[in-house]
């Protein structure tokens, strides 16, 4: 069988790790929130969104590059989660897992018709950075590659952060337990607004990016906000590293399931694969969820 | 005591008024009802289609109206989805008692919505549907505008041919419109001695194609088609380019025929074929004021969902005016009966109430304008044969 070509392997597996990588950019950003403050966003993939029309405009009136467009974007959805979290999500933290949902679900639909009334619902696209480059029969997608490596720098920078920083050390305090960070002498209401903030600026990071790969429209965000919840639960919920894996696991399985059997069963990977985590190991690759 | 009185006859009376006012009005206008697509994948395509045809309403109006009485539209937004367009038009028929139904946008929304038109014995004048299953169900109640899908290809698959091109690959997403797409591509194929080396239905939702265009690749097929619509097609050519997967002829459905699609690919989209069911560089009665006017007031050229939409108008009007009434039997009759040019194009359904009489044609991507290419007594530009390959742009 010609699919069986160790040329056509690679090719998928490059497309997996590419797509893989922005998946995990974006679930890493709701994988942080939910460790810090047990909320569930569903309004994620709307934040992803922001930043892709944030890009758009700007490449549509200043001429600017989408990668360029980054510097810009990110910073500003950054200050635009801060907002929401000091606003909103702060009211629905340590309650009851429902009102959360509640208050995102709500925000989501908000954003989206916000969405919809500024920009209707038709489906654009910044066309840079198009095509690919070519080692031999083996093709690597430009916008994808940029993607996939704003992806890696981006999530890297985090983990480090995280690890490394007094700041991210907070961070980790108040994921870890909230009261006893607290004790210690934690603004947790601080930490809770530069968690917001900093995931809404990875989903906007990505939208950005996502720009040159799909069309998109105010719409779009629901397959998104429904894969990462299946990358989140797969890789484990509440951690970090967790959303890494399983966005990079989704990526890859999705690409060859797209390749060996049909672009329909693809669309469905993320769920049969969540059904599999979970009969395997409920708490996910590296879940802390149900942990305690 | 007199003054509350007073007041309380006052509020009665003018509540009477009023009511008076709006059944009179009730009577007075005829009422047009229609769900179409304002968000959801439709939604650019449905927004054109009502845009059309609210300029259609605008302009009879003018006239002085149908049958001396003026025409109001009612519409809601479906979201693209089968099951609200049927709600819609249940609410639609039996909540505002609306006098005459036209069609949704999209052939699975229709295949929906006409099930409703058919138990309440109305008839439903259909723009933006073209699947032939809606017609083959024994319907008595949906008359069509849009020439049958299952024949959308056919000039294309024969202008390939003439090229010596025999391996087509097919894809569709898996609704009525892009599956009868489908058939029409088999069928074709079949007449014309070309082999169907790749085949594959995909879902509404899908946006990634890297992986079936890179299996896709491996059969070396000299013709892609695709029975998409917009999101998917420039999806498509997008991930064809990124995987360099290079064929003499790439052709889409709905997707081309959009300005759209030259917005979001910009120079990628040069050379990509499409099939359309009008453009505004038709000759046919009204096309140019149409346009003009059309360009005038959304800033754009008209997309033939917006002529479909409006030719649904005129349509209608003939019908109702040969009817002398706005009856359901007697418009039915006479949508069936009715043969004109409108500025759509011809209007002659069988008696199933699908279209017969309309031809469709073919478009091309060049320079970043949208030129008919086939057949050549419409054509504004000779096909340009192969498309360009990646490397060479």
């Amino acid at each position: 069988m010609e699919l069986l070509d160790p040329v056509i392997l690679l090719q998928f597996l490059i497309g997996g790790l590419l797509a893989g990588a922005l998946y995990a950019l974006l679930a890493c950003g709701l994988n942080l929130v939910f460790g810090v403050m047990r909320v569930i966003n569903v309004a994620h993939a709307e934040f992803m969104l922001i930043g892709a029309f944030i890009a758009y405009v700007l490449y549509k009136w200043l001429g600017l590059h989408p990668v360029v467009a980054l510097l810009v974007t990110v910073p500003a959805v950054f200050l635009l989660g801060v907002v929401v979290q000091r606003l909103l999500i702060e009211r629905v933290v340590g309650r009851p897992l429902l009102t959360s949902l509640l208050a995102t679900y709500a925000l989501s639909i908000i954003l989206v018709n916000l969405g919809l009334l500024i920009f209707a619902s038709d489906y654009r696209a910044v066309p840079v950075m198009q095509g690919s480059l070519a080692f031999g029969d083996i093709v690597i997608p430009k916008p994808r590659a940029a993607a996939a490596l704003v992806s890696i720098v981006i999530t890297v920078s985090v983990y480090l952060f995280l690890g490394r920083t007094r700041l991210g050390k907070a961070i980790r305090a108040v994921s870890e337990h909230a009261q006893v960070a607290q004790i210690c002498g934690i603004d947790v209401v601080r930490i809770r607004m530069l968690t917001f903030g900093l995931a809404a600026a990875m989903a906007a990071a990505a939208g950005v990016m996502l720009t040159m790969i799909y069309s998109f429209s105010p719409e779009s965000g629901a397959d998104f906000t429904q894969k990462c919840f299946a990358i989140i639960i797969i890789g484990g919920m509440g951690n970090f590293l967790g959303a890494l894996y399983g966005g990079i696991l989704l990526g890859v399985v999705e690409s060859f399931v797209g390749g060996f059997v049909s672009t329909q069963w693809a669309e469905a990977t993320a769920y049969l694969l969540l059904v599999l985590v979970l009969l395997i190991r409920p708490t996910g690759l590296t879940g802390i969820a149900d942990a305690r | 005591m007199s003054k509350l009185k007073s007041f309380w006859s006052a509020l009665v009376l003018g509540l009477a008024v009023q009511a008076i006012a709006a059944g009179a009005a009730v009577a007075k206008d005829i009422v047009v009802g229609t769900s179409v697509a304002l968000t959801g994948k439709y939604a650019r395509t449905g927004q054109e289609q009502l845009q059309g045809f609210e300029m259609w309403v605008d302009e009879v109006n003018a006239r002085g109206g149908l049958l001396g009485r003026k025409v109001k539209l009612i519409h809601y937004d479906d979201e693209s989805k089968p099951e609200t367009g049927a709600k819609l038009y249940e609410k639609l028929v039996t909540d505002d008692k609306v006098d005459l139904l036209i069609g949704p946008y999209s052939s699975d929304v229709t295949m929906a919505a006409s099930t409703v038109a058919e138990k309440h014995g109305m008839p439903m004048v259909s723009s933006g549907a073209s699947a032939s299953e809606i017609w083959e169900r024994g319907y008595k109640n949906i008359f069509g505008l849009y020439t049958p899908a299952n024949t959308y290809m056919d000039q294309i698959l024969e202008f390939a041919r003439s090229k010596g091109l025999k391996r087509v690959a097919l894809i569709y997403e898996n609704t009525a419109f892009p599956i009868d797409i489908g058939n029409g591509v088999k069928a074709a194929a079949k007449r014309l001695g070309m082999e169907v080396v790749f085949e594959e239905e995909y879902g509404k939702a899908s946006t990634d194609f890297s992986s079936m265009i890179i299996r896709m690749k491996a059969k070396k097929p000299d013709v892609v088609v695709g029975g998409s619509y917009l999101p998917d097609s420039t999806a498509f050519m997008r991930q064809a380019k990124e995987n360099r997967l290079y064929v003499p002829i790439f052709a889409f459905a709905v997707g081309p025929a959009l300005p759209d699609f030259g917005k979001n690919l910009g120079a990628d989209a040069n050379g990509v074929m499409g099939n359309s069911q009008w453009e505004p560089t038709l000759r046919l009665p009204g096309v140019h004021e149409f346009a003009a006017k059309y360009k005038a007031k959304y800033g754009h050229e008209p997309p033939y969902h917006a002529g479909g939409g409006y030719g649904t108008g005129q349509v209608l009007e003939a019908a109702v005016k040969k009817a002398g009434s706005v009856e359901s039997d007697k418009v039915r009759k006479a949508l069936l009966g009715l043969d004109i040019v409108t500025t759509f194009g011809r209007y002659k359904v069988d008696a199933t109430g699908k279209q017969i009489g309309k031809p469709g044609y073919t478009i091309q991507w060049l320079d970043g304008v949208r030129e008919v290419v086939l057949p050549d007594d419409a054509a504004t530009h000779k096909p340009v044969y192969p498309f360009q390959d990646w490397a060479k742009r």
